[in-house]
C-alpha cells in the first residue's frame, strides 16, 4: 500500500481541532493582558458583551484554524526531489526541502492529538527551526508513510556513497521493520529508584537546611534551654522529627523521580528498520524518533552503584544538532533508560559497529585534585570563615561546613579515581563521575576539531587539557601528560584526514 | 600508560612517523594589527576615561575617589596594552596539506586544529580600520556548535584571498571525492 505523496494533500479532517487549539492557544498567550482584566473586574463588566466578547473570539479562532487547516497543503516533488509545505492564509510560504537535507522526521502525539488521534510529524533539517516544517495532524499509517517516503531517500543516497554497506543494506532491505529492545515497565520502575540520586540529595540538603534553622528559631523562642530535662526530651523529639523528615524526603524524591521516568518513558520501544533504529515512548505525550548510527556523534553509557547492581544502565545518545538549535543541544540527546548488558551490545553492536574495548588508559594529574580542592573546599570555606568574622553568628553553621567537606572529598576523591580516558584504534571512551559513571563513547571519524590547552602554569609539569569536538557535543579531558596529549593528537588528526567515513 | 603505545604499535603506521602538528612552523600575523589591537584597547579606555571625567565633573561626591580610580585605571591601562602585546606575540597559524592550525591565547594557551575533511564554509572579514592597512580575517566553520570554530584576523588581504580559495578547493574536492 503505497500512498500517493505526489499531490497536493491537506491534513486529518479531525487536525482542525488541533488546530484550533494551537490558535486558541497563541490567542490566550497573544491576549492575556486583557483577559486578566475581564477575570478581575468581571463583576462590574457587563457580563452580556464579555460572554459576546469571548464568543467572537471562539468563532474567530475556529474560523482562523480552518482557513488554516485549508491552506496547508505539502507534497513531495520527486522531480526536484524536495518536499514542499504551502500554508499561510494572508502571507502565503511555500515551503522546500531537499530531500537529502532531511536529517530526521520525528512522529509524536499530544495529548490533544491523542485524543482525535491523529500525530504531529515534524521534519529537520540542519539550519532551521524545527516549528516551520511540521505536519500538526496526520493519521498514524500516513505519518509512517510519509516518514518512510522521506527518509527512503536518505537511504539511498548514503547507498550510493557508502560502497562497504551497500551489501548489507541489500539484505536489510528484506527485513523490513523488527522489535530490537522493548523496556519493560518493571526496568522503568528500577530505573525510576535507581536513578537521578544527586538532584535528590541536594533537595534534601537544602530542606535539612531549612528545617535545621526552623527548629532553631522555636527552641530558641521558647526558650526551653534552661531546663536540661527539657532540653534531653527536646533534643529526642528533634531527633525524631529529623529522622521522619528526611525518610520523607528520600521516599517523595523516590516517587517523584519514579513518575517521572514512567510518564516519560513508558512502553519504551526501539524497533529496527533497514539502516535506522526508530524509538517510541511516551505516557501521555508519545515521541517517537529515529536514528541513524552515521549521525551518532557521542554515546554515553550511565551507570551507578545500584544500577550496576541491578544490571541495567542508561544510555544517551548525541547526534549531530543543526545550528540554529545549539542551544538546546543538550535536549536533544536521545535518553534510553534501563538497557540490560546484552540489550546495551546490541545497541552498541548496532551504533558503532563493533562493541568497544576498553584497555588501559590515561589517567589525569594530581594537580585536578589540588585544583578541585582549592575550588570546591579552599574558596567556599574561606568565604565561610569572612562571613563568621563578619557576623560571628555564623559559627553556628559550622557542623553544616563539616558535612560539606566531607561529602565534597568524597566526591572528589570517586570522581578522580574514576576520571579515565581510554584509546584504541577505534574507539576514544571517556570515563567520568563519582556516583554516577558516565562512559562516553565517541568514534575519531566523528571528530571535526581538536583543541589543546594549556595554562601558562601548566607548561613547566608539561600538562594540557584536550578537547574533542564533535557536530554532536563536545568531549574535554584534562589534565593529563601533555606530550603524551599531542602524540594523541596528531594520531587522531591522521585517523580523520585519511578516513572517507560518513560521518555526519 | 605504556599500554597506549602498545596499541599504537598494533597499527600498521608508525605513530612515532606521523607528521607532528606542534613542529608546524607557525605563521604570525601582519605586524600592522598590532596597531590595530592597541588602537581597540585605546577606544576601550578613552570611552571609560570621557565617562570618568564626567561622573567627576557632574557628580560631587565621586570626587573622593579620584586618587584610587586614577591608580585602578592606570593598572588596568597598563596590564591591557601587555596583555594586547602578549596577546598578538602568542597567536599563529598554519595551514598544512589537511588541516588548519589556529594558536592563541595569554594565560591559556590553546592551540586548536580542524581537519579540511570537517570544514563547512569559510568567511572572509573586513573591518573598517582593517582595511586602511590592507588586512582581512578568515573564519573557519565546522558543523555543530560555534566552539570549534576558528577566527584568524590579522592577514594580508591578499593572502586570505587564497587562504579562502585553497580553503573552498580542499572542500569542493572532498565533496566531489565523496559524490563519486
Amino acid at each position: 500500500m503505497k500512498s500517493d505523496f505526489s499531490k497536493p494533500q491537506r491534513q486529518s479532517l479531525v487536525g482542525v481541532v488541533v488546530m484550533f487549539a494551537d490558535t486558541f492557544q497563541g490567542a490566550i498567550r497573544a491576549l492575556w493582558p486583557i483577559l486578566i482584566v475581564w477575570i478581575f473586574r468581571f463583576k462590574e463588566l457587563n457580563k452580556l458583551s464579555v460572554l459576546a466578547g469571548a464568543g467572537v473570539i471562539i468563532v474567530l479562532v475556529g474560523i482562523i484554524a480552518y482557513l488554516k487547516y485549508l491552506n496547508f497543503t505539502f507534497f513531495l516533488d520527486e522531480k526536484n526531489e524536495e518536499f514542499v509545505i504551502r500554508k499561510g492564509i494572508l502571507n502565503k510560504s511555500r515551503l522546500a526541502i531537499p530531500l537529502d537535507k532531511i536529517q530526521q522526521v520525528n512522529i509524536n502525539q499530544s495529548l490533544i492529538q491523542r485524543i482525535i488521534n491523529v500525530y504531529a510529524l515534524e521534519v529537520d533539517t540542519a539550519g532551521s527551526s524545527k516549528k516551520e516544517v511540521s505536519i500538526r495532524a496526520i493519521d498514524h499509517n500516513l505519518a509512517l508513510l510519509l516518514k518512510e517516503r522521506l527518509l527512503e531517500n536518505e537511504n539511498e543516497v548514503t547507498e550510493n556513497s557508502d560502497i562497504s554497506r551497500e551489501g548489507e543494506l541489500k539484505i536489510r532491505q528484506y527485513e523490513k521493520e523488527y522489535p530490537f529492545i522493548q523496556i519493560s515497565f518493571i526496568t522503568l520502575l528500577k530505573t525510576g529508584i535507581t536513578s537521578n540520586y544527586t538532584r535528590s540529595f541536594a533537595l534534601l540538603f537544602a530542606f535539612f537546611i531549612s528545617i535545621y534553622q526552623y527548629i532553631e528559631d522555636i527552641i530558641q523562642a521558647t526558650g526551653y534551654e534552661e531546663d536540661p530535662l527539657e532540653e534531653y526530651i527536646n533534643a529526642e523529639l528533634f531527633l525524631r522529627f529529623i529522622t521522619t523528615i528526611v525518610i520523607i524526603i528520600l521516599v517523595l524524591t523516590l516517587v517523584v523521580n519514579l513518575l517521572r521516568t514512567i510518564i516519560k518513558y513508558f512502553d519504551f520501544k526501539i524497533t529496527r528498520k533497514q539502516n535506522s533504529l526508530l524509538l517510541s515512548f511516551g505516557l501521555i505525550n508519545t515521541k517517537s524518533t529515529i536514528i541513524r548510527p552515521e549521525k551518532v556523534q557521542i554515546l554515553a553509557v550511565g551507570r551507578n552503584f545500584f544500577q550496576k547492581k541491578l544490571k541495567i544502565q542508561d544510555i544517551r545518545i548525541r547526534q549531530a544538532y543543526n545550528q540554529t538549535s545549539n542551544k538546546d543541544h543538550l535536549k536533544s540527546a536521545i535518553e534510553i533508560p534501563g538497557c540490560n548488558d546484552s540489550e546495551k551490545d546490541a545497541l552498541m553492536q548496532f551504533l558503532l559497529g563493533k562493541i568497544p574495548e576498553k584497555g588501559l588508559g590515561l589517567k589525569p594529574n594530581i594537580r585536578k585534585v589540588l585544583f578541585q580542592i582549592v575550588k570546591a573546599i579552599l574558596i567556599p570555606s574561606g568565604i565561610y570563615f569572612f562571613l563568621v568574622y563578619l557576623s560571628p553568628e555564623m559559627i553556628d553553621y559550622v557542623m553544616f561546613l563539616a558535612v560539606y567537606i566531607l561529602f565534597v572529598s568524597i566526591i572528589i576523591f570517586f570522581s578522580f579515581r574514576n576520571y579515565k580516558l581510554f584509546v584504541n584504534n577505534n574507539f576514544i571512551i571517556k570515563q567520568s563521575g563519582a556516583w554516577d559513571i558516565s562512559t562516553e563513547i565517541l568514534a575519531p571519524h566523528k571528530i571535526q576539531g581538536v583543541s589543546l590547552t594549556q595554562y601558562f602554569w601548566h607548561k613547566n609539569p608539561d600538562i594540557g587539557i584536550v578537547t574533542l569536538h564533535t557536530a554532536g557535543g563536545n568531549l574535554t579531558f584534562g589534565l593529563t601528560g601533555y606530550t603524551k596529549l599531542k602524540g594523541l593528537v596528531n594520531y587522531w588528526l591522521y585517523q580523520v584526514e585519511t578516513t572517507d567515513k560518513n560521518w555526519m | 600508560m605504556d599500554t597506549i603505545n602498545n596499541e599504537f604499535e598494533n597499527n600498521v603506521i608508525d605513530t612515532a612517523s606521523l607528521p607532528k602538528f606542534e613542529e608546524a612552523a607557525l605563521t604570525v600575523l601582519q605586524p600592522d594589527y598590532r596597531k590595530i589591537m592597541f588602537f581597540n584597547v585605546a577606544l576601550v579606555y578613552t570611552i571609560i576615561a570621557i565617562a570618568g571625567g564626567s561622573a567627576l565633573y557632574f557628580i560631587e561626591q565621586t570626587r573622593d575617589y579620584i586618587i584610587p580610580a586614577i591608580i585602578i585605571y592606570t593598572v588596568f591601562l597598563f596590564l591591557s596594552i601587555v596583555l594586547t602585546n602578549l596577546s598578538f606575540k602568542n597567536r599563529g597559524f598554519a595551514f598544512r596539506n589537511h588541516d588548519v592550525i589556529y594558536k592563541s591565547g595569554v594565560i591559556s594557551t590553546t592551540v586548536t586544529i580542524i581537519p579540511y575533511n570537517r570544514v563547512q564554509h569559510v568567511a572572509l572579514h573586513e573591518g573598517i580600520l582593517s582595511r586602511k592597512f590592507g588586512l582581512a580575517s578568515v573564519e573557519v566553520f565546522t558543523a555543530g556548535g560555534d566552539s570549534s570554530d576558528i577566527k584568524i584576523s590579522g592577514i594580508e588581504k591578499q593572502q586570505a584571498e587564497n587562504i579562502k580559495q585553497l580553503l573552498v578547493g580542499k572542500i569542493l574536492k572532498q565533496e566531489n571525492a565523496n559524490e563519486e
